[in-house]
């Protein structure tokens, strides 16, 4: 049993939503705010909020909130500090249900802003308010179409939801997904969480259904024990991918223990989020690469790797990768290479990785890979060139003459162009792989930088411009197969409360 | 626990190795034989006890680094190294409660820690690594927050880039993991259970054959505020 059965679904999904301090005066948040949530075709009706305006990008604006003649769901506050506490009270009256605090001012900058958001926070408790913030950049719902983010981008729609306590590490991550094609269901921003917290967003977007893969960026959890239940009664269904912030802080106390001198912010939250099942990542990029991998592929069963390559140095590399990162790239058993032997050159490395030596007429590479996949000694493959799609073929203008070769560039500029509209024949197989036997199939491609997405969204196919992002993608992936896969039964038994180990 | 009552109406802010022993034996956590005696005249039953070869050490709860301050005799077979031992650190001790452990050897050659920390996010935490001298050079130790299933033990285990250590090796039996694991989860409870206890060291907990056993532990309290 989660701990809260908190609904937030009106909060992402609102059919009415005022806008507070909105401004027709360019630059402000609240004008802002407001054109990225009409120009990404909000599907609820928006109410402008201001007592100077009658009329805001030619949408009536209200004196206040009382004199909206609908019921309202979401209020967003863009005002001055000073201003928000007597707007609690209006909205308190209107009965709106959540109120998403933009503002700052609050908590994070001094004693006073602490009183001033902590009175806040008691007058929305006293109405039944549930608050967003304050301080947050805003939050994102993909079924409304909502985009009240303070920066003006659009995030891709999909299956991802993230809480992100820092607003400009989540709207980064939102921004990642477009190059990378990772798109988004909800996102929010958490701010000074002075009511909601990144524990409250987990345990919804856990129970969300549209929600498939859970991300968070977080700095400090005030109740570790309530994340850490949370969290382990949703990480086996649903893979969670965090990656914290403030991992190298210097102990916060001088310790009379060897083990209090050991016990840092990474080695704690490290042991805690594995016993939770929460995938840890140590980078930025590293959040989405995951995220993309985990939305869209299935699990692997196991950790051995097969390698597929158009280039030996590539395949040494991502086997080497492998390797350090405790993956298996296991040797071909004698009938699968009498197999290969049908496709490749007579002096094939008939090994694990498997080099096509840069064979492209009659590509070899769409049987090799159902062969491999097919075979039960992998659980895993890495197609190293898998895409041609987007590639970069680019010739000099300089080039003027000779005559012969200038035509010869042109009819290579040509053909690459037709391969480039033409459908990825190696792409549509991986992708009928992946489905087929149940094993992720991670492309390696050079391309252009949109390249990865396009071969996402085109082809379902889950690709990374460098060997070692998606070595450690599946390695992330791997672990969590390794978590689920031991606490099966287990889990049960930690939610139940029986956790004190006696046996 | 009495022990814990009485140190902090003391004003104590740690327990002395004997004392911090009883606290793991209360639960379950398998420690050294040993006999505290606060006089060499006490020193004949003790031996008697314990039996050659032992280990004597400098006992007080205002010391907690013995091996720096040369307060630990080890490998002694013989009644009058033990009585010059004895002596000499009944003389280093400037502490008039200081009593003196005589203690069994134990024999194995290696060395683990466990402890426990109290976490500002996650509360009471167990840490396992390796012990004795790498605690600290090496450094190579993981966390699970308590309470702690035997699953998060087991794992806690494998989370040190040392795990080796607790198969066979070199001829050594592969380490008890159940009775590792039992230890593991009863530090969690200790911390869960007792408000009072702010960090509990336990290094090193030797393995002898496949079983490990606490040989030095330090227990450090929160004076209440």
């Amino acid at each position: 049993m989660l701990a809260s059965s908190l609904n937030l679904d009106r909060l992402f999904n609102p059919s009415n939503l005022a806008m507070i301090g909105a401004s027709a005066q360019a630059g402000k948040w609240g004008n802002i705010i407001l054109i990225n949530i009409l120009k990404a075709n909000f599907k609820g009706r928006v109410f402008p909020v201001n007592p100077k305006e009658s009329s805001i990008l030619g949408f009536p604006c209200f004196a206040s909130i009382g004199d909206i003649p609908e019921p309202i769901d979401v209020a967003l506050i863009t005002t001055p500090a000073e201003r928000v506490s007597a707007l609690v009270d209006e909205c308190g009256r209107k009965q709106v249900p959540f109120l998403v605090i933009v503002t700052s001012g609050f908590s994070e900058v001094s004693q006073d802003g602490m009183q001033l958001e902590a009175e806040i926070v008691a007058k929305a408790r006293h109405y039944g308010i549930r608050l967003v913030g304050p301080n947050t950049m805003g939050l994102f719902g993909a079924t409304a179409s909502l985009h009240a983010l303070m920066p003006m981008l659009m995030p891709l729609q999909g299956t991802v939801s993230m809480f992100s306590q820092s607003g400009n590490v989540g709207v980064q991550m939102m921004d990642y997904g477009q190059k990378e094609g990772v798109g988004f269901q909800k996102f929010v921003s958490s701010g000074n969480e002075g009511d909601l917290t990144c524990v409250d967003y987990l345990e919804y977007f856990a129970r969300d259904e549209a929600t498939r893969v859970v991300l968070g960026y977080i700095e400090g959890i005030d109740d570790g024990a309530r994340f850490l239940k949370s969290a382990q009664a949703v990480a086996g269904r649903k893979p969670i991918i965090v990656m914290k912030g403030g991992r190298t802080g210097v102990g916060s106390r001088a310790a009379a223990s060897h083990t209090g001198s050991m016990a840092g912010p990474i080695a704690i939250n490290r042991g805690a989020f594995k016993q939770a099942g929460v995938v840890e990542v140590l980078s930025s990029l590293e959040l989405i690469d995951c995220a993309k991998a985990f939305a869209n592929y299935p699990i692997p069963k196991g950790n051995r790797v097969g390698i597929v390559t158009r280039g030996g140095g590539w395949g040494v590399i991502t086997a080497d990768a492998c390797e350090e990162a405790g993956l298996i790239v296991p040797p071909l058993p004698a009938d699968l290479i009498r197999e290969i032997d049908q496709l490749l050159p007579d002096y094939w490395n008939r090994g694990n990785p498997i080099d096509l030596v840069a064979t492209i007429r009659d590509d070899p590479m769409p049987t090799c890979l159902r062969l491999l996949a097919e075979w039960d000694g992998i659980d895993a493959i890495i197609a190293l060139g898998a895409g041609f799609q987007s590639f970069n073929y680019q010739f000099s203008e300089a080039v003027q003459e000779p005559e012969e070769l200038v035509s010869a560039i042109a009819f290579m500029t040509e053909l690459f162009r037709r391969r480039g509209e033409s459908p990825d024949t190696v792409l549509e197989g991986i992708a009928a792989l992946v489905r087929s036997t149940g094993k992720p199939i991670i492309s390696v491609s050079i391309g252009s930088d949109y390249a990865h997405r396009h071969y996402m969204e085109r082809y379902h196919v889950v690709s990374f411009p460098t060997p070692e992002r998606a070595v450690r993608v599946l390695k992330h992936m791997c672990e969590y197969d390794d978590f689920t896969g031991k606490i099966g039964g287990t889990l049960e038994n930690q939610q139940s409360g029986e956790c004190h180990g006696d046996h | 626990m009495e022990i814990i009552e009485k140190a902090l109406h003391d004003g104590l802010t740690t327990l002395s190795e004997f004392q911090s022993k009883q606290i793991l034996s209360v639960y379950g956590i398998p420690v050294t034989t040993e006999v505290a005696i606060d006089s060499i005249e006490a020193l004949d039953v003790a031996i008697e006890r314990i039996g050659y070869p032992l280990v004597l050490k400098g006992c007080s709860a205002q010391i907690a680094h013995k091996t720096e301050k040369g307060l630990i005799a080890l490998d002694i077979r013989t009644r009058e190294e033990a009585e010059a031992a004895c002596q000499a650190m009944i003389a280093k001790m400037d502490d008039p409660t200081a009593q003196v452990l005589v203690q069994e050897m134990i024999k194995g050659q290696r060395e683990l820690v466990v402890g426990m920390t109290r976490d500002p996010q996650f509360g009471p935490c167990v840490m396992f690594g390796l012990g004795g001298i790498f605690t600290e050079i090496l450094r190579d130790v993981a966390f699970r927050v308590a309470p702690l299933t035997r699953y998060d033990a087991m794992e806690l285990m494998q989370d040190i880039k040392g795990k080796k250590i607790l198969e066979a090796v070199r001829g050594m039996a592969a380490v008890d993991r159940e009775v590792l694991a039992d230890i593991l989860i009863a530090v969690g409870r200790i911390g869960l259970e007792n408000e009072s206890i702010q960090e509990i060291d336990i290094n090193p907990l030797k393995i002898r054959g496949n079983q490990p056993v606490a040989v030095d532990a330090l227990v450090v309290l929160q004076p209440k505020a």
